[in-house]
């Protein structure tokens, strides 16, 4: 799996997430006590240090929660800044204040708003898969943008 | 009843800075730490064999004790940005007697990460944050929210919560270029108006270039003892009275809570039970401008007004080109980050010791006798600090 992924810098505590990426899965932690979710992943819970920490998958469906659009950045394939690339923080619907961050593809980057309900998809860098965001089919406004 | 027996029991005696420039100069980040404290130790009146303590950011500390000579340090450390968690280590080990007198330091270095003529320069190639990393070749995707990606980010949250003009931000920009142009050290003095501000080109959208602090090189110092031996050293003795960090259980950038509780509110809770002064009773405001949102949110977070209205706040304080708080009180008077240089704090700390000594020149407050300090931002850097005038020393 490290040679998926020559770049990223991966411990014991992350690989499980990277392997997901392989498999093209979204896998979080979660407590196998209280089930609280957490991320980026820790050794323990962090809400009642249970070290019963397990890599679970996640439906990848939120809300966008923040946005920033980048005009400029570190090279990446397929990225231009050109029109600006949008960079999201979703809120997952696992648990409120649980969030992933990635960019926002298949749509006019003019919709990238907070509020936009979103779905996750999966391209390519570097020769991997990369999990990303799309609106999903029927997004719009969520109710508590 | 706070316990808190270090109040009032530290003293900062030396001040030294290099200034700060944006031109390609052939420095190391150890040579301007280097420079800054050798005009700090001399300010104080002291030299190499007085200093028993030494801490600071970069570089390590004992290549600065080696640089100085300095023949015997008890103590030493280093510490991430921004400068408050130096002043926070050489206030406490001077006050549990883990040493006398700590010279403290900071250098900042413009670097391939922050500034494209610094990526020019072949001797700046291995500096600075993400520097080894990209050296060891790690991967850097541009959605990583790492450190100050997470601001702009934040930033759009705020907008959707109050619905602000642009011209909020504005004005923090716009003070502070202000104020820079009575610094001598500071890099950008020229004026601007709000036009300047709103016609400046995005950078990470909804911030702009004037919303972000100016990667600089440079250097600042402080020499710092008890209050006690202060009393016997040349400069009026500018007195700790509170200080503290600030953090949350869920404080990686994209993971914080909202905007209603992150480490800023942690500080103003600590300062708020340590100290026996507060808003509106300060004479000076420090409020942190790495990007403008932060002290949007620190205005707000701090109390001067309800979350949301540190714009409108800021506009009703505002006199002819700059904000003075009920008419009286400055708002970072040195210009800043996002004028006098991208300094991580060191620059707003040294001009309110400067300020509360009374050397502070044509930026002078008459009679200012204390300063409200929060050098830091939201996520694992918030901190704050209220430095006092010695009351006891002008008895004397």
């Amino acid at each position: 799996m490290l040679e998926r992924f020559p770049r990223t810098r991966i411990d014991h505590d992350t690989k499980a997430h990277y392997q997901g990426w392989l498999d093209r899965r979204l896998l979080l932690n979660r407590c196998c006590d209280c089930r609280r979710w957490h991320h980026p992943p820790r050794s323990i819970c962090p809400s009642c240090w249970s070290t019963r920490v397990e890599a679970d998958e996640a439906t990848g469906r939120g809300v966008v929660h923040l946005v920033t659009r980048l005009h400029q950045g570190p090279p990446a394939d397929g990225v231009t800044y050109d029109p600006p690339h949008p960079v999201v923080a979703v809120e997952l619907e696992e648990q409120e204040g649980l969030r992933y961050t990635s960019t926002v593809v298949d749509c006019d980057q003019a919709e990238v708003c907070i509020g936009l309900l979103v779905e996750l998809t999966w391209i390519e860098r570097e020769g991997a898969p990369f999990p990303v965001f799309r609106p999903t089919p029927d997004s719009g406004r969520s109710q508590n943008a | 009843m706070t316990r808190y027996p270090v109040k009032d029991q530290v003293a900062i005696v030396g001040v030294g800075s290099t200034g700060f420039t944006r031109h390609a100069g052939a420095r190391t980040p150890a040579s301007l730490a280097v420079e800054a404290s050798v005009a700090a130790v001399r300010d104080a009146g002291l030299g190499a064999a007085a200093i028993d303590g030494v801490c600071g950011t970069t570089p390590a500390a004992h290549k600065v004790a080696a640089a100085l000579g300095l023949p015997e340090v008890r103590w030493f450390s280093n510490q991430v940005p921004t400068v408050g968690f130096s002043l926070l280590e050489a206030m406490h080990a001077v006050y549990a007697g883990a040493c006398d007198t700590v010279l403290m330091y900071h250098s900042m270095y413009r670097t391939p990460f922050w500034s494209r003529s610094a990526a020019r320069d072949p001797f700046r190639r291995h500096a600075g944050p993400g520097a080894a990393a990209a050296a060891a070749g790690v991967r850097s995707d541009p959605e990583d929210l790492f450190g100050p990606m997470g601001y702009p980010a934040w930033a759009s949250r705020y907008i959707a919560e109050f619905k602000p003009k642009r011209e909020h931000f504005g004005f923090v920009a716009v003070n502070d270029r202000t104020n820079a142009g009575a610094n001598p050290l500071a890099v950008r003095r020229d004026p601007i108006v709000m036009d300047d501000y709103l016609a400046a080109p995005m950078v990470r959208e909804p911030l702009c270039l004037l919303d972000m602090d100016i990667p600089v090189d440079g250097g600042d110092a402080l020499v710092i003892t008890t209050a006690e031996r202060a009393r016997d050293l040349p400069h009026p003795p500018v007195l700790v009275h509170a200080a503290t960090a600030g953090l949350v259980d869920r404080n990686d950038e994209a993971q914080l809570p909202g905007l209603q509780r992150h480490g800023q509110h942690v500080v103003v809770d600590a300062l708020r039970e340590r100290s026996d002064i507060w808003i509106p009773e300060i004479d000076l405001y420090f409020p942190y401008d790495g990007f403008t949102i932060i002290t949007l949110a620190w205005i707000e977070n701090t109390g001067w007004c309800q979350p949301g209205e540190a714009g409108p706040f800021l506009e009703d304080h505002w006199t002819g080109d700059r904000v003075l708080i009920d008419g009286r009180i400055p708002v970072n008077p040195h210009g800043g980050a996002l004028s006098e240089g991208g300094t991580q704090g060191s620059g707003h700390v040294r001009e309110a010791i400067v300020q509360l000594r009374g050397e502070a020149g044509d930026r002078q407050l008459p009679g200012a006798e204390s300063a409200l300090v929060t050098p830091g931002g939201f996520f694992f850097n918030a901190l704050g600090m209220i430095f006092r005038t010695d009351g006891e020393a002008r008895l004397g």
